[in-house]
């Protein structure tokens, strides 16, 4: 299974004029989906049962990881007392960063790089 | 006679090409590897049109030159590691699919990257060994998966004589050569050795003035043109390293240990440029490792062991860019390395009242001259030697010169120079059961 959903962001992303039509209803998705209120951001939801994103989750840089915990868990207790967390401690856009798939990216490039590697075929020239 | 019929086709075009080209009209090897210089890095070469080249960078960066302790070790490990061009994986894959060999080793002044591969594929290894020296990306995932875990794993293999050659090396020089060729598992090094340290180690070590490529067995029309296109982007001067000339200070150092026994008695000895004959002839004297199979061998070394079985001992001459040591290194069971340290130093005692007979002294030279010879034809050796000589400035291994200074040494000389280093401080480092090992004043030597 891929880790990450099939995508037309990078298509939209690429096109200014269908970013900026198709922007304000992401907007409003990202609203929706709640995670922002509960102080986390989009990478945390990423699953963690798979040997891939277990890498990555070892590369984060200390900080990073101990960071994550800390939402994850107040997320969790926030969840468990049927709240959201006051407004001024949502998660900002500008912080909503990918800090893991880009690791998991990497990770995945290696395994692919790796498989192509190991099914060469010598091409016979006689 | 064969008949023709009855070789194959590959056994025919090779008779043939025998006869085309004829015993006698065989290019004969050169000895000596010919510097020049190539877009300003400094190249040794020598070509025996072999089928194969070894190509090597050998760069001033052994741990004599390591600012932090662990960092000659980190770069080693780091080499052929993921480049800003391609994985770690698709460089050992494309070596493979070539037939090539890579390897990374350090002595104590150079930090040597090799590659061993068929003679065509020198486009190949030379844009490789440029990539690695000027575009590894140090990443900190491989620091901690892989090059410290082999760090780690090295560490666990570190015998008790490589400890004890260490300790003499330290008591020896103090900083700059006296640092530990491998740091031990108990080296604090954790706190100096990471991916940032190694990358900053590298900007200075990887630089045109500070390397050498030495190639064994590539033409020289073929480097001409490969090398300068390649070498372009590493750069040509960075951050200097500290040198500081090498002193000798003499001493000794005991370590307990489990793992086994050794004792190294070191004494002040000849540096790589250095005239000084008669400590590669006394070293040839002394001995220590059998020239023949099934028998300890006739050197004065030799003889020591055959009197306490169950050690063995051997003189190396550890020769260096301004400085040299002339080692005896024994290991065994804590009591026989005992017996054996006080008859060798009983030998050195010997030679140095002039007990060494002429039939001695013609053994002891051809033995020298064969270790120099054998060592300037066998590639890795002979590589390194080429390598640090011109990263130090120096010129490459006159090899006829050398031999003729070699036959030259007499009884007498080689008497005074047995003299000079007994009357001079030693270095004595035992490793293993201090309550068996002697002291180097028992052994009778001035530390």
């Amino acid at each position: 299974m891929p880790l990450v959903a099939p995508t037309l962001a990078p298509y939209v992303k690429a096109r200014p004029w269908l970013s900026k039509l198709v922007q304000p209803l992401a907007n409003w998705y990202i609203g929706a989906s709640g995670y922002r209120q509960m102080g986390l951001r989009a990478d945390d939801l990423i699953s963690e049962e798979n040997e891939t994103v277990l890498q990555a989750l070892r590369r984060l840089p200390p900080k990073e990881a101990y960071d994550r915990i800390y939402r994850l868990r107040r997320a969790t207790q926030i969840s468990l007392q049927q709240k959201v967390l006051p407004k001024n401690e949502w998660t900002k856009p500008e912080e909503d960063v990918p800090y893991l798939a880009p690791l998991i990216e990497q990770l995945d490039a290696a395994l692919k790089e790796r498989a192509a590697l190991d099914t060469l075929a010598p091409l016979k020239k006689h | 006679m064969i008949c023709r019929a009855a070789l194959s086709r590959g056994s025919q075009l090779a008779v043939r090409r025998q006869g085309a080209r004829g015993f006698a009209a065989a290019a004969s090897p050169k000895a000596s590897y010919e510097p020049t210089t190539i877009a300003g890095v400094k190249v040794a070469a020598r070509d025996d049109n072999g089928p194969t080249t070894r190509l090597a960078i050998v760069a001033k960066a052994g741990t004599r030159y390591e600012p932090l302790p662990g960092l000659t070790v980190g770069l080693e490990e780091f080499a052929f590691k993921n480049t800003q061009k391609r994985s770690a994986l698709r460089i050992t894959r494309e070596a493979e699919l070539l037939g090539g060999q890579l390897t990374s080793y350090h002595t104590r002044e150079a930090l040597v990257l090799q590659a061993n591969f068929l003679r065509e594929d020198l486009p190949y290894f030379t844009e490789l060994l440029a990539e690695v020296v000027s575009q590894t990306r140090y990443t900190t995932h491989e620091f901690h998966e892989e090059v410290k875990e082999v760090i780690h794993l090295k560490q666990a293999k570190i015998k008790p004589s490589a400890v004890a050659l260490d300790a003499v090396h330290s008591v020896a020089f103090h900083s700059g050569l006296g640092a530990p060729l491998y740091p031990t598992p108990s080296t604090p090094v954790d706190s100096y050795l990471n991916e940032h340290a190694v990358a900053a180690f590298a900007e200075a070590a990887y630089t045109k003035a500070n390397i050498a490529i030495v190639a064994d067995g590539a033409s020289e029309a073929g480097l001409q043109k490969w090398v300068e296109p390649f070498f372009k982007s590493v750069a040509a001067e960075g951050p200097a390293l500290s040198t500081t000339p090498a002193k000798y200070h003499g001493g000794e150092a005991r370590i307990a240990s489990v793992a086994g026994n050794s004792v190294v008695i070191a004494f002040p000895g000849a540096s790589l440029g250095a005239n000084k004959p008669e400590i590669a002839v006394l070293t040839g004297l002394l001995g220590g490792e059998s020239n023949i199979k099934w028998s300890p061998g006739f050197s004065l070394l030799s003889q020591a062991t055959a009197v306490a079985p169950g050690a063995n001992a051997k003189a190396t001459n550890y020769a260096y860019s301004d400085s040299g040591l002339l080692a005896i290194e024994i290991s065994g069971q804590a009591s026989a390395v005992k017996k054996v340290a006080e008859e060798s130093v009983k030998a050195l005692k010997s030679v140095a009242e002039g007990s060494v007979s002429q039939e001695q002294l013609v053994k002891a030279i051809a033995k020298a001259k064969f270790t120099l010879l054998s060592g300037s034809e066998v590639s890795g050796v002979g590589l390194v030697h080429a390598g640090a000589n011109l990263i130090q400035g120096g010129s490459p291994l006159k090899v006829a010169e050398t031999l003729k200074a070699l036959e030259s040494v007499t009884g007498d000389k080689l008497k005074a120079a047995a003299k000079a280093l007994l009357e001079g401080k030693a270095s004595v480092a035992s490793v293993g059961d201090l309550h068996v090992l002697p002291f180097a004043e028992d052994l009778g030597l001035q530390v």
